[in-house]
């Protein structure tokens, strides 16, 4: 597993893509994305198109899994040599959340065991999140949970993940794991 | 004098426990006031920020607050004080104005604390880095 986070606009779904084709290169083996993504307005419809776009360039195909929630139901669609790239941990993670009535205490654990489900079953995950721990919390208690919530879902995937890695202005940090 | 610091809910209390297991621990965020009494031979002191923003103290006395510390750590080799203060300075410009004077005031703090402390590390979701020492 590698663990790729950096802010809105930082390069890390690019540097994600170039990582993810090199490791495919290296184990002749297939490009899956696993786009979490629900276009809700056309300006998030035109950034998923970008995206496929840039995708579509690179010489090597890509198939793409559009799975809002419930990751580990597609699981078998991988085989051992395959490369899978999740676009974003985030965007999951407020699936799960909103497409309950109630507050699931359990939605940490059945995320992890999500992203392990898949990654016992390709080769790489490498999976892409969003850094938004880094203000003033409000006292907003919802936003703390949500926060928390966030916070130690990410340290659980770092823990899991080979490699983690801080994207800033387009120039990916190594912060856990050995130079490639 | 160690300084902890990182993002909110990144792991700085997890970090800090496995290396100081046998630590004195005084919260911020438990409603300790920040004179406590360093009593014990390592003492960490929980929410920095918290505790600027609660005390009506300017960047000056907070100076004199950190070289107490400094004064007390120095009294015997085995003393250490480790200080952890989530780093609250990457958002959006806050709109209200009290909001905008405890990052300042938090970020200069901060830098004043570093810039004497012998260790600084930036825990980044259970992982750390040391930035100096």
């Amino acid at each position: 597993m590698i663990f790729i986070t950096g802010g809105v606009r930082s390069g890390k779904s690019t540097f994600a893509e170039k990582l993810a084709t090199q490791k495919a290169i290296e184990l002749e083996g297939d490009l899956h994305y696993l786009a979490t993504g629900v276009p809700s307005d056309e300006e998030m419809e035109k950034r998923i198109e970008r995206h496929q776009q840039e995708r579509q360039v690179s010489h090597l195909n890509w198939t793409t899994w559009e799975q809002s929630t419930k990751i580990e139901t597609i699981a078998s669609s991988f085989s051992k040599k395959d490369v899978v790239l999740l676009d974003c941990v985030t965007t999951l993670l407020n699936n799960e959340l909103f497409s309950q009535k109630e507050w699931d205490t359990e939605i940490l654990g059945r995320l992890v065991r999500g992203f392990e489900t898949i990654q016992e079953n390709c080769a790489e995950l490498i999976l892409v999140s969003n850094e938004v721990l880094w203000e003033g919390i409000s006292g907003n208690e919802l936003v703390l949970q949500y926060s928390r919530i966030l916070g130690h879902l990410h340290q659980a995937l770092v823990a899991r993940s080979d490699h983690a890695y801080l994207v800033e202005s387009g120039i990916p940090i190594l912060m856990k794991g050995e130079r490639q | 004098m160690h300084f902890v610091t990182g993002g909110a809910y990144n792991g700085k209390r997890q970090w800090v426990r496995d290396r100081y297991p046998e630590a004195k621990w005084i919260s911020a965020y438990n409603g300790s006031p920040i004179l406590a009494e360093l009593d014990a031979p390592v003492v960490v002191l929980e929410g920095l920020e918290k505790w600027v923003r609660e005390n009506s103290y300017t960047r000056e006395e907070w100076k004199r607050q950190i070289e107490k510390w400094l004064n007390w750590e120095n009294e015997s080799s085995f003393q250490r004080v480790v200080l952890i203060g989530t780093d609250i300075s990457k958002g959006i410009v806050p709109m209200e104005k009290e909001h905008r004077g405890w990052r300042d005031l938090t970020g200069w703090v901060y830098q004043d604390v570093a810039a004497v402390s012998k260790r600084v590390d930036l825990i980044w979701y259970g992982v750390n880095q040391t930035i100096k020492g």
